[in-house]
């Protein structure tokens, strides 16, 4: 009975939004913009074939794929006009991007009932990854995060989600209510062991966005099933006490800091990346000035962290507001799939997720802008890098299996 | 100086749409919130099927009502109207249809059989009222009809 027909409007725009983009980069002799226009084609079939499988095959939420087909449409096109190899790799990343996406769809759905057991797994395999990072990892400016071309933080993350989600998670017990009191609190004191490994990795590679995000999934959880308002504020004291450690002692995050604290004051120094972001975002305006006008100067990492700069200088306050709220409708659609799931291992999955890709969108935009200290970590979809593209896009094809897995029995019949 | 002008009107656009699409995926949000809200409230059909069971003691997954217009297929297989992956239904476990006005019920030769306020079906179908108990697997359901459908079946 399913009434319901597919509806096109959604692809419409966004090949619409792919064609005009693809006429500014001729307008501006962008000297790869004929392979660009080629590849972009290839990627408007690509998505029509997986929307149309998503909707035929009823794999749940249909706007969650759109939605990150459009942002990965703008960062495509905005990475593009800067640097026309990069735009090339972004495109064919997106196409990769969209085989993990299924992939991790369909891994997702057939596991289902053993991935809640495997916590050590998690944990082993993301302590066998940071280990191999800090032994093998190659250092590009300033972290030491790159191992053999990928980062690995960006799958860990997902690692790291779905360790806690199976710590934290309480399967459905009849009759007892409550868990005793020693369940509890080794459940507390396990993800807490956690996630202070995964910190402490993280404080040696230097990687301050990610471990900031890994921090805040983890108050997250312990907001959300924690059950204990002590412990819950103990932890925040905690990360408070271990950031104004960090900011004395680590010269590093101090440069931060100060940048923060005034970025013009200190333009030759800790503040020159804030300030040229500041002045960039100032110099868009309402409107922009238009895409290939921007005049970036020596911003650092353009094409990747820095990508929200160029979108508020080239496409104004209108457009950088018009790329949060996809972020909104995306992270939205991830809570909504929490609520509705009735499995209690994917709920907190899907919770944890959505907050990695809502709260990671928050540090780089916010620190960008100058909201909060500058950590570098990629805006999901939009930020150039293959890494960031495939796994953020692996987080929402769990997010998609999580969904589509509605309407089944929930598995704790065995 | 052209170029920059038609590059920043284009740009424009390029934002028109994007706002746009973001405009028709709320929009499309905010009709799938709708229709689930009439499915909860009932308004459109004219009976439906109130769960009694709490949900939370079911493991597994189960609307809260259900619509019935002209004839639904209750089961747990594929092809169902109201599909409910409950372990004790059969694939296609029992018909709720209308016939001139009156809804019946019947079993389709199930497992586990069908419960009309406590008692099995047998072979026939049989007419539902409002206020009905309806048991399926391990799920109970109350037949609801609106007011003005049973009324004026009552003035008959």
């Amino acid at each position: 009975m399913n009434k319901k027909t597919l509806d096109i409007r959604p692809l419409l725009l966004l090949f619409l939004l792919n064609a005009l983009g693809i006429v500014v980069l001729i307008i501006n002799k962008n000297e790869a913009s004929q392979d660009l226009a080629v590849l972009s084609s290839i990627m408007c079939v690509v998505s029509i074939i997986a929307y149309v499988i998503i909707a035929k095959l009823k794999l749940g939420d249909p706007y969650l794929f759109i939605i990150v087909s459009m942002l990965s449409s703008v960062g495509i096109i905005m990475v593009s006009q800067l640097n026309s190899e990069a735009g090339k790799k972004q495109l064919i990343w997106y196409i990769v991007g969209v085989a993990a996406f299924f992939g991790a769809l369909w891994v997702y759905r057939v596991l289902n009932k053993r991935l809640k057991k495997l916590t050590l797994i998690y944990y082993m395999g993301a302590v066998v990854l940071f280990t191999a990072t800090l032994l093998f990892g190659t250092r590009i400016h300033g972290a030491k995060n790159w191992l053999f071309g990928v980062q690995p933080s960006e799958f860990i993350r997902i690692i790291y989600v779905m360790c806690l989600a199976s710590v934290f998670f309480e399967p459905k017990s009849k009759g007892k209510k409550k868990l005793s009191k020693s369940a509890k609190w080794k459940k507390l004191f396990v993800s807490a062991f956690i996630a202070g490994t995964c910190a402490l990795f993280l404080l040696l590679q230097k990687e301050l966005g990610t471990l900031l995000v890994f921090g805040v999934v983890y108050l997250v959880y312990l907001y959300v099933y924690g059950d204990s308002k002590p412990f819950l504020v103990l932890n925040i004291l905690a990360v408070v006490g271990a950031a104004l450690f960090a900011v004395t002692v680590f010269s590093h995050v101090q440069e931060r800091v100060i940048g923060w604290r005034d970025p013009l004051g200190t333009y030759e120094n800790e503040g020159y990346q804030i300030s040229l972001a500041l002045m960039a975002v100032a110099s868009g305006g309402f409107g922009g000035r238009g895409i290939g006008n921007s005049l970036p100067g020596n911003l650092y990492a353009l094409e990747s962290d820095s990508i929200f700069v160029v979108i508020c200088e080239e496409l104004g306050l209108m457009g950088g507001f018009a790329v949060l709220m996809l972020y909104f409708v995306l992270v939205y659609r991830g809570f909504k799939i929490a609520l509705s799931t009735t499995n209690p291992f994917n709920k907190a999955v899907s919770v944890g997720l959505s907050v990695a890709i809502g709260i990671q969108t928050f540090i780089i935009v916010g620190g960008i802008t100058n909201l909060i200290p500058l950590t570098g970590i990629t805006l999901p979809f939009i930020s150039a890098g293959g890494s960031s593209m495939v796994s953020t896009f692996m987080i929402v094809g769990m997010l998609q299996a999580i969904s589509s897995m509605k309407g089944e029995t929930s598995d704790e019949l065995e | 100086m052209a170029e920059q002008l038609l590059s920043k009107v284009l740009t424009f656009f390029f934002v028109l749409i994007i706002y746009l699409f973001i405009f028709v995926i709320i929009r499309m949000i905010y009709m799938d919130i709708r229709i689930m809200y009439k499915k909860k409230t009932g308004n459109m059909a004219d009976a439906y099927l109130k769960l009694i069971n709490l949900r939370r003691n079911l493991d597994f997954y189960v609307d809260e009502s259900y619509e019935i217009s002209d004839s639904e297929i209750i089961g747990r297989g594929k092809k169902c109207d109201i599909r409910i992956a409950d372990s004790y239904l059969s694939a296609k476990n029992s018909r709720i249809f209308k016939h001139s006005g009156k809804f019946y019920i019947e079993d389709l030769d199930s497992t586990n059989g069908t419960y009309l306020n406590g008692e099995p079906l047998g072979d026939m179908a049989v007419e539902l009222l409002d206020g009905d108990k309806i048991s399926l697997g391990r799920s109970n359901f109350l037949f609801v009809l609106p007011k003005s459908t049973s009324d004026s079946k009552r003035n008959k």
